[in-house]
């Protein structure tokens, strides 16, 4: 005999409630015999079971015959009517799981955006040299750290899209992959480049276009099914 | 009940799922056939948990109405996480809770309306009578919302734990532990409308 069916012969009445709350048939059955030594148990079992009895008498059925020509007309109105822009705009959740990441894609295309916009309106900043092509100290800082902002935006925005492109089985998707690659290979060179002439405006603003490149091949992952 | 195990019971689950999968298909593909067919499947259940949910019939029928124009709309997003019936269940429950929430509303600006409300309360005969059935009927009303749902989805309807979880949106254990605090809030509850019967018996 198991330690179970031990402890269901000693059934006591402190696990009527445990018996009452999990239904489960061994359980019930030890319940059951208890109840049948016990007077306030098998009370408490019997109203149990009479609340269950009472319930199904609950159960309503009506003849309603006008109801379902009321729902077809409905759907069929429904079904004529154009989609609106709402429709359209809850169509690009496409998968409700995936809300919480496309919110997450927005506000970092939210920043990202931002972000670019001050690169581009700092990136003609004039500077007191002759040569237009070059930036000062300040300007040169103030534009680093600008373009690393925006990096990490791209990145995160990256990371959002690598188990996407881990995964590509659509041919539009391999290619968004080798685009992505291409692009990483000219940023690198791009930035080895800026490494030795930090102030010409002329690579950042290359430079600026990759990054920009990048991140809309990269919102184009994202919204791809 | 059947074994997991039971060859039968398994063919009639996977039959059971291929026509889940056949009707949300139609109902996908925008055929008012399919509609139809969950509705005749379905409309009767749904009819009567809407009734116990928002105590008129009447509410009930138009609570129904607008759970088959969501389906519709919501139809594109159901990719199987539960059977298509339950879906649509669940769809039903969130279609009483709002209607609840409305009438809340239009009763806490109109009280009015709420007195000439309750008079006209209009209940369709049950299928099976019961002498508890009237007294636990206004006990149910008392019940919360949360608590109502699980009592009326399980004891009334016959749903199983796992399914009035994935309607609700929590786990089965929940769902039996909500029909535990229902079930013993009714007993306290009818155990005072017998004894303040008993009352007024002995003061007549």
């Amino acid at each position: 005999m198991s330690d179970l069916q031990k402890g269901f012969q000693q059934f006591d009445c402190s696990i009527l409630e445990q018996a009452l709350r999990e239904e489960s048939p061994e359980l019930i059955a030890a319940l059951e015999q208890h109840a049948t030594n016990c007077e306030s148990c098998r009370t408490e079992l019997n109203i149990w079971r009479e609340i269950s009895a009472a319930a199904l008498a609950m159960h309503k059925e009506w003849e309603s015959p006008a109801l379902w020509p009321q729902i077809e007309n409905s759907l069929q109105t429904e079904m004529a009517r154009p989609r609106g822009w709402r429709t359209w705009f809850a169509d690009l959740n496409l998968v409700p799981k995936m809300r919480w990441q496309v919110a997450l894609a927005t506000l970092v295309f939210v920043a990202a955006s931002g972000m670019g916009a001050w690169f581009l309106m700092h990136r003609n900043v004039s500077t007191p040299t002759n040569d237009a092509h070059l930036l000062t100290d300040q300007a040169v800082q103030q534009v680093e750290q600008a373009q690393k902002t925006y990096e990490q935006s791209i990145d995160k925005l990256a990371k959002l899209a690598e188990p996407k492109l881990n995964a590509a089985s659509t041919p539009l998707l391999k290619n968004y992959r080798e685009k992505l690659d291409l692009l990483d290979s000219a940023i690198s060179e791009c930035r080895t480049n800026l490494e030795k002439n930090q102030a010409n405006a002329y690579l950042r603003s290359e430079l600026l276009s990759f990054y920009q490149e990048k991140q809309q091949t990269l919102e184009q992952v994202l919204r791809e099914e | 009940m059947p074994r997991l195990d039971d060859p039968a019971a398994e063919s009639l689950r996977v039959e059971a799922r291929a026509e889940d999968a056949r009707l949300s298909a139609g109902c996908r593909a925008g055929s008012i056939e399919a509609y139809e067919e969950l509705y005749r499947a379905q409309s009767t259940r749904m009819k009567s948990i809407a009734m116990n949910l928002l105590g008129n019939a009447h509410d009930a029928e138009d609570v129904v109405q607008e759970t088959f124009l969501k389906i519709h709309r919501g139809i594109r997003y159901f990719k199987g996480q539960s059977a298509f019936s339950t879906w649509t269940y669940r769809i039903l429950v969130n279609c009483c809770y709002d209607m609840r929430r409305k009438k809340t509303r239009r009763m806490e600006t109109a009280e009015q309306d709420l007195v000439a409300e309750d008079q006209t309360f209009d209940s369709p005969a049950p299928m099976h009578d019961h002498p508890l059935r009237m007294a636990l009927e206004k006990c149910v009303q008392q019940l919360t919302p949360y608590l109502r749902s699980v009592f009326l989805l399980y004891e009334v309807e016959g749903f199983k734990h796992a399914e009035i979880g994935l309607m609700l949106g929590i786990s089965e254990m929940a769902s039996k532990n909500a029909l535990y605090q229902a079930k013993r809030k009714l007993r306290e509850l009818l155990s005072q409308q017998a004894g303040s019967g008993q009352m007024a018996a002995s003061q007549s």
